[in-house]
Order: structure tokens, then sequence, then C-alpha cells
């Protein structure tokens, strides 16, 4: 629970119209002509960024940009042009500005140019949201899930307080890609109790896109697609480093990461970074009892190394994560009379005085991931880029066992995967510009013998690989295109012993394509429409095909059927933002269809007695279904220093062939923020606090006979943030504290699958600081 | 001058390479050498599932006196059960075995949940019947496990059932556990499972 500081955030979902405008001095406006420094030429199509309120605009064909809607104050100008070596410059604006910038063009020693628009949420016709790296830190101690649970339309799907996966638009898990670093990030694909294995704080900005996007990134992108960027590495830079500490209440636990990063001397255009982290926390606690059995450790380490020059870019990079983390010792039960006695007790059975130890049933995690980039400009208007990825998860689950085998992992999984990826961007034309390629993937899950237990996953080979093409077309100032297309063959092998113990490798082959199509079209200064029309795909995964036994924790027999095909969806997603009032006032507003067609999930066929009592019986099954949905925004200056601002989103999701609604969807919910602004005071700057309250009402919207208990009541939370920097010398502090369930209110959420157990995390205080040194970061 | 540019890419690209060549084969090290889809060994056995329960009644005045109620839930279907009648106004000690016969040769679990004693606990609930049960064991905390024990058959009744429960990890210690009840101990179940009760 953060609060998001509008001058970084807010601008960024804001677009259009600043919204840090005090009354007086907003109108201001930045215009001026872009121009070759060698021949004095305009250079059509340069784009300037203004990095504090995240605005910009691309130049026209005579290379002149207007910036509109400026407050007074200094700002740091970005003018970025193909073949060109981006530019910063200050300006500081107190009227309305012309001014001419020169630009080092040529056309045969390219620095860094971007033929298409990188940022992801700029796609045309996307809606997207973000959190910059000052946001990522004030909700330091959060896992990647919560973080962005802050947006509207996007929310958690827990196992505890220790696993929390993103849920966009209704949609989880294999339905959502994490992009990880430019790399697909494989090991959360496994089941609703694998959370995404990675530090959020290796980014410097992590993007949400809330709709289809399978054409840029393939399979899986069906709901949406949670995107880590890469920090950039310095260049010319000396040693920098940052280091940050956070001390969390509920776990008794904290955590720090420290980072390191500098250029090569006598090599210039190289840069190197290290970075390392961890995080220790014991039992969580509710607001009636201790939450048994909910620590975590997690240790995470990466580094990176970049040359740039005219022509190339080239990048290697790897992490490595590691956690460790305890289940909620009250939801491993037997079976169904142990869930429903469960269910109708008030507080767990089991509660324990708080330790830092973490017994059975726990997971242990090791993700490493490893990236080889290359880039090379191959003329003035084409560039080849090659990304190579690699991924090994090492999965161990510990169940509670009898014999001594509870130090035997009851699930043991190895996964591999390689990516690679080639994409040609280019300009084509005056206009049209974008980017082509093919990519393809190879990955092998192996379970290691020894278990003692049949393994849920089978082994299993899966290959794909996939053509596409993504074209941008600029029609005029107001209006914008974009056109795509992917196609692609995923071919699945499986190793699986049938009921008599005999091998069996049974193959799928799944052929998918995908189409997109988007636009903006920009009425005025103040007001812009998105609307894009995507469609995606998803082939089943082997879980949903050869699933057969007994999911622990779930309390439920589950079988797969090998019978079904890939998911398909087509989403169209319609967004308006603008602003009134010279910025005061902001609004988005975002709406969405997703019709998808072999929609799987698990249907109850029944019960079935075993040695162990009677258990429910799942069988995944595929239907139609429809997703309609909206999100809004409403943000208001009160006063000078006063902001207030409005979330709200809420999704209807419909079974089409039972006519009934689908289950865990996201209930309705609200959010009321309410931030203040210090002035600075000598060294001491961007001090704000805030209060925010999230009202979560109870889902009423569920399918009959599917749930072992009722959804939980609507609830209420509160939370506060405060932070403020100081800088001293090349050195700057930030510190901060974020409250969280200030009320200790008891509640449950319906998206948590422990709701069944026990309560969520109470009351939870976070205090961090951090410390950046060495030179100041280069944008 | 190009070349030049290219050349020193390649050679700032050596140790980006080597760092992650290296990374790569640590990675890879940790997997075992085997194609995924022919792995070497069988299919697991699962070490641990219990699908057997039997119960021994003796007559403790007549030892050659036995009755027994057994239940084998190995195939896939319906269970297959042995279930004697009981005879009335007797007493007997009854011993609880675990099997796992998923496995051949069959494997004999009990021994299993007598070492680990203070982490489980059997729980025996008549219903309609006229059959009471009492614990014969203990645990090295002096609480029953319920593997040894007595019963006393009353008069002739049918259509009676006895359930029996095995929980693993069971909180020994709250209220009414050692004395029987199932209520209040938690953990999590092993076995439940219900024998029809006839006693004549």
């Amino acid at each position: 629970m953060f609060i998001p500081r509008p001058r970084s955030v807010l601008a960024f979902f804001l677009s259009f119209g600043s919204f840090l405008v005090s009354a007086q001095s907003c109108s201001f406006t930045l215009k001026g002509t872009v121009i070759d420094e060698h021949d004095r030429t305009p250079l059509p199509f340069a784009e300037v960024f203004l990095l504090e309120v995240a605005k910009g605009a691309v130049a026209d064909e005579q290379g002149r940009y207007t910036v509109a809607g400026l407050c007074a104050g200094p700002y740091t100008m970005r003018i970025t042009h193909l073949g060109c070596e981006p530019v910063v410059r200050q300006v500081d604006v107190r009227s309305d500005l012309e001014l001419d910038v020169r630009l080092e063009h040529h056309a045969h020693e390219l620095q860094e140019f971007e033929v298409a628009r990188n940022r992801p949420d700029e796609n045309v016709g996307q809606a997207s949201d973000a959190i910059d790296k000052e946001a990522i830190e004030r909700a330091a101690g959060l896992t990647l899930g919560e973080m962005l649970a802050t947006f509207p339309g996007v929310t958690v799907l827990a196992s505890g307080p220790t696993i929390a996966k993103p849920v966009i638009h209704g949609l989880s898990g294999s339905r959502i890609l994490v992009l990880n670093q430019g790399i697909r990030q494989e090991d959360q694909q496994w089941g609703s109790e694998h959370a995404p294995s990675l530090d959020p704080l290796t980014s410097e900005r992590i993007t949400v896109v809330k709709g289809a996007a399978a054409v840029q990134y393939g399979s899986d992108a069906l709901g949406g697609v949670v995107i880590t960027e890469p920090v950039e590495l310095p260049r010319d830079t000396g040693m920098q480093g940052e280091v940050r500490a956070q001390g969390v209440l509920n776990g008794r636990g904290g955590g720090g990461h420290g980072m390191l990063q500098g250029g090569v001397k006598g090599l210039k255009g190289s840069g190197w970074r290290v970075q390392g982290s961890g995080r220790y926390l014991g039992d969580s606690r509710s607001s009636r009892y201790v939450l048994s059995n909910t620590g975590v450790r997690e240790l995470g380490a990466s580094a990176a190394l970049g040359y740039r020059d005219h022509r190339w870019i080239a990048t290697a990079y790897y992490s490595y994560f590691a956690r460790e983390l305890g289940i909620l010792r009250t939801s491993h039960i037997g079976n169904l009379t142990d869930l429903n006695a469960a269910i109708a007790s008030s507080e767990p059975w089991y509660v324990s005085d708080p330790t830092y130890g973490i017994a059975s049933p726990r997971q242990e995690v090791q993700h490493h991931m490893a990236k080889a980039e290359v880039g090379y400009a191959v003329s003035d208007r084409g560039r080849v880029q090659v990304t190579y990825g690699y991924q090994a998860d090492d999965r161990q689950e510990y169940d509670i066992r009898r014999g001594g085998r509870s130090n035997i992992p009851a699930l043991d999984l190895f996964l591999i995967t390689h990516t690679g990826e080639a994409v040609w961007k280019h300009w084509l034309g005056q206009r049209l510009h974008g980017k082509a390629g093919v990519n393809g993937l190879h990955q092998e899950n192996f379970n290691r013998p020894g278990t003692g237990v049949s393994p849920l996953i089978p082994n299993y080979r899966k290959q794909s690989a996939g053509v596409f093409v993504l074209e941008h077309l600029p029609l005029s100032e107001q209006w914008e295109l974009e056109f795509g297309a992917r196609w692609e063959s995923t071919l699945l092998h499986v190793a699986k012993y049938d009921l008599s113990g005999i091998l069996i490798n049974p193959e799928h082959t799944f052929r998918n394509h995908a189409f997109s199509m988007g636009a903006n079209w920009a009425l005025n200064d103040s007001l812009r429409i998105r609307f894009n029309i995507n469609s995606a795909y998803r082939p089943p995964h082997v879980s949903e095909l050869y699933s057969e036994g007994l999911h622990h924790g779930a309390a439920a027999i589950e079988t797969g059927d090998e019978h079904l095909g890939s998911e398909g969806s087509w989403k169209a997603v319609l967004e308006l933002e603008g602003s009134s009032g010279e910025g005061r006032s902001t609004f988005q507003v975002t709406t969405y269809a997703d019709r998808i067609h072999d929609f799987i999930y698990l249907l109850p066929v029944g019960q079935q007695l075993t040695v162990r009592g009677a258990f429910p019986v799942f069988q995944y099954t595929a239907t139609n279904a429809w997703l309609l949905g909206l999100d809004a925004r409403f943000g208001q200056r009160i006063a000078r220093d006063w902001v207030w601002e409005l979330r709200a989103s809420t999704v209807r999701a419909r079974d089409i062939e039972k006519d009934e609604w689908l289950f865990q969807m996201p209930s309705d919910r609200l959010e009321n923020m309410v931030l203040f602004e210090f002035p600075s005071q000598g060294r001491w700057s961007a001090m704000e606090a805030g209060l925010t309250s999230t009202l979560v009402f109870q889902q009423r919207r569920i399918p009959a006979g599917v749930d072992f208990a009722s959804p939980p009541a609507t609830y209420h939370l509160v939370g506060c943030q405060v932070s403020a920097a100081r800088t001293s010398g090349r050195r700057q502090w930030r510190v901060g504290l974020r409250g969280a369930n200030l009320f200790n209110t008891a509640y449950r959420d319906y998206l948590d699958r422990f709701r069944y157990y026990a309560d969520a995390r109470g009351i939870d205080l976070t205090i961090w600081v951090s410390c950046t040194f060495g030179a100041p970061r280069t944008e | 001058m190009k070349t030049f540019s290219s050349m020193r890419t390649i050679l700032g690209s050596i140790p980006q390479l080597t760092v992650l060549a290296s990374m790569i084969a640590l990675g890879a090290c940790k997997k075992q050498n085997e194609d995924v889809l022919q792995p070497s060994g069988p299919a697991v056995n699962e070490e641990e599932v219990v699908t057997t329960v039997e119960l021994t009644f003796t007559d403790q005045e007549t030892p050659s006196q036995v009755f027994q109620m057994r239940v084998n839930f190995d195939d896939v279907g319906d269970p297959e059960a042995m279930v004697d009648t009981l005879p009335a106004q007797r007493a007997f000690d009854v011993v609880v075995r675990l099997l796992n016969e998923s496995v051949t040769p069959a494997v004999d679990l009990t021994g299993e949940v007598r070492a680990e004693g203070t982490e489980h606990q059997l729980f025996f609930e008549v219903m309609n019947g006229n059959l009471s049960t009492s614990y014969a064991d203990a645990d090295s905390n002096g609480r029953p496990i319920g593997l040894v024990n007595t019963a006393i058959t009353g008069a002739a009744s049918s259509g009676g059932e006895l359930r029996v429960v095995l929980r693993h990890q069971p909180d020994k210690a709250a209220d009414g556990v050692a004395a029987g009840q199932v209520l209040n101990a938690g953990g999590e179940t092993d076995v439940d499972l219900i024998f029809p009760l006839t006693i004549e």
C-alpha cells in the first residue's frame, strides 16, 4: 500500500497535461526546431522529452516541436533522433520559450537511436500504468504483485502472506506474461502457488500493460504484461552507488540493497553494474493471531556489462534470485472434512509464538537468468537486435511427511528455458516505422527422482517459434495508428507414466496467430483517446493437460484433459485520458471487453472417497467467457500543496456456456488518496505525506457449487506514507515510512487462496532509508 | 574507422561473454544429465501413502477368537472391504495396522507411526452401535497413539458405524484429544474412513 508521488508517477499516467500545475503559471509553451549541427537542416521526427513531467513531443517534418501546458520551473530536456547521440539540456521555463536544438547527426556513425518507440507503454492504443524508481523505493518491502496492486485494474492472487501473483483485468498466472529485463519469466507458470522470482528493486521502472499483447510478446499475454525495465548502464561517468535499508514491523525483519556502477577507463562506451539484495522476515501477524510459518528469506544478486558505440550495442546480464518461504502451517490440511472444520473455526487450529524459523510446508526456489544482447545499426534507417536469454529454475517444495521425510522435497523440479529473438527495427518511407522479428523458445521441465511422490506436473519439453511484424504509422499530429501480426507454433513433448506404470510420450502441436490494431487520437492538448483491439493465445499448460491426483494444500483432486486446445482471446480496450482547469483536474477511464474462447478452468465434477476421506474432484475444462471491465482514475489538486486522487476498478466475468459467473474474479474496489506536499526547506526536498483508504467490496458474483466457503465480507483498510529527500554534497539521502492496515483490521480477501484458514496480515509499518552517492546519474 | 570500432566491440565483449558462459555452465551443471523425455527411473513409488487399514479384534478371554475389519483403497474404483461381525458382551484387544499395498511387496507403515507417536493419533468414533474403545498405548509424552486399544461390546446392534481417523501432527495437548475426541485435534488427516458395525 504505497502512495505514488504525483510528480513522478501520476505525470507518467497523464502524459497529456501535467498534474503538478499551479493555477497561474502552467500554460507556458516550449517550442523550437531540431537542427542538424553539420548542415543546419531540420531533423524531422526527433523526439523531445521533459524528464520531470514525462511530457514529450515528436517533431514534425520541418523539425518543429511544441510542448504546451508547462509550469514555470527548471526542466531536463532530452532530445533523441534516429542516428544521433541523445542530447540532454537544462531549460528554465519562465515564459513561453523558443528553443532550437542542434543535434550531431551522423548518417554513418549511428549512436543510440530508437527506430520504434521503445517504451512499452508508448505502444499505440495500449492502456498501461507504470511505477518509477522512486515509487518502487517507497513500496520497499512489498512483493512485485503487491506493488502493482495500486494500479486500477490490477489486484493480487495470494496464497497466504508469502505468495503473491499479479492479476490484471481479472486474469492471472499463465494468462499474464512477466517480462523480466526483456526475457519471459517462466518460473511462475507452474501454478498459482508459484510467485515470480524476481527482485523489483533491480528495475528502473515497472510497467503494466493492461491489454492483450501477443503480437509483440508471444503466447500467454492474454490479460496483460508486466514489464520490468532494465536500468540503462552508465557510460562515461565515474563510480556511483546506492545503498538501501528497510525495517519491517509485521514479521519483525527487514532488507537491504546495494548497487555500484561505473564506466570503464580507456574503453569509452563501456559500463558495468553489480547489485545485491536480501530480505529476512519472521512470522507475520494478523490482527488477532500469529500467522505461523510465514517467514521469508530472499537473496538476490545481479551483474551487468555493456558497451555502446556508434553502431553497436552489446549487453550481458546475469541475475540470481533465491527465496525460501514458509507456507501458513494451518493451511496444510488432509481432506474435505478438515477444510470444512478450518472454515467453520474462527481461529486457525495451529498458532504458535512467532519465530524466524521456517518449517514444512515450505518452498525453496532459485532462479538464474542470463541475457546477452547485441544490436547493430545496419543503416541510418534500420537496426538489428539479437537477444539470447537463459533461465534455470530450481524448485523444491517440502511437505509435512511421515517417517522423517519432511526433509525430502515432495516436489523437486528443474526447469530450463532458452529464449532467442532477432528483431529488425526499421523505417519504411517517411512515416511508417516498426519492427519485425523472429523468436524461439526451448524449455525442459525435469522432475528430479527421489521424492517418493508422483509428480503433479510431468516431465516435458516445449519448443516454440514465432514470427511477427508490428508497424507504427503517425498520420498527423492528432492521429497515430499501429498494426501487427504474429504466427507461432508450439511443440510439446510429455513424458509420463500411465496408471499401470508404463512410460508414455504424448505429443502436442499448437499453432496460433495473433493480430493487433491500435489508434491514438489526440483531440486537443487536454484530451486523448486510445483504442486497441488485440488477439492473443495461450497453449494449455502441461498441468492442464496431464494433472492427475491430489493437489496438496488445495484439498482437491485435479484431473487434466489431454484433448484441450489453445485458449484464444480478443480483447478491446478503450481509454480516455484528459485534464481540465489547466491541469488541476485529471482523469483516465479505461474500459475493456475480453472474449476468451476455450477458457480453461477447473470444473467440479463430484467427490472421490479415499482412505483419507472425501475429496472434491475438479476437471480441467474449456468454456467460452466474456470479461468486461472498467478502471478509472480521477485526480484533483485541491489546494497548492494538496492533491486528492480516486481510483476505482470493476470487472464482470461470465461463463457463456453455463451462463454463470467465473470463479475467483476480483471484486470491485475503490481507493482514495490524499497527499500533502511540504515546501522544500534548506537541504530537505521532496517532502510529502499521504493517507490512503482502500475499500474492497464483497464478491457477490460467484458460480454456484464451486467454492468451499462464501466470499469474505467487504473490508476497508487505511494506509499512510511519508517521505523526504536530503542532499548533502554528492550524496542524496531519502527516508520514508509506509504504514499498511493502520487500524489493524481483521479481514480476508477473496483472491487469497488461504482465506479459508486465516485472516490476512494486520498492521504493518515499514521504515526505509536510501543513499545515492557518486556522480549523479545521467538520464 | 569502421573496422576499428568493430574490433573494439569484439574485444570489449570478451569479458562479458566469459562471464555469461561461466554463468550458464554454473546453472547447467546442476541438472542431471538425462533426457527429460526418457527418465531412467521407473514410475514413482508412493512411499508413504496408506492404502490399507486393518483393525484386529482379539477376544481377551479366548485369544483364539479373532475378528477383523480391513479396507484397501489401492485400486481405482470402489475400495475392497472385509468386515467381521463382532460378538456381543465381550472385551477385546484391538490392534491397528496401516499398510501401503500400492507397492509390491506391501509396506507396513505402522512402525513409522509408532516411532513418531508424538506426532500421530488415531481416533475412533462409534455411531449407533454398542461399542466403546479406549487407548492402551502411549507416546513418549504419555499421550495415547491409538495403535493398541481395548474395546468392549454391549448388547447386539446393527446398522452402526465405526469411524477411524488418523491425524498427523495434531495438537495432542488440546482439550479432550487424549480422551479420544477428534474435535480440537487439528493436524492433517491421513486416514478417515467408516466401517459398518454389526454386533450380534
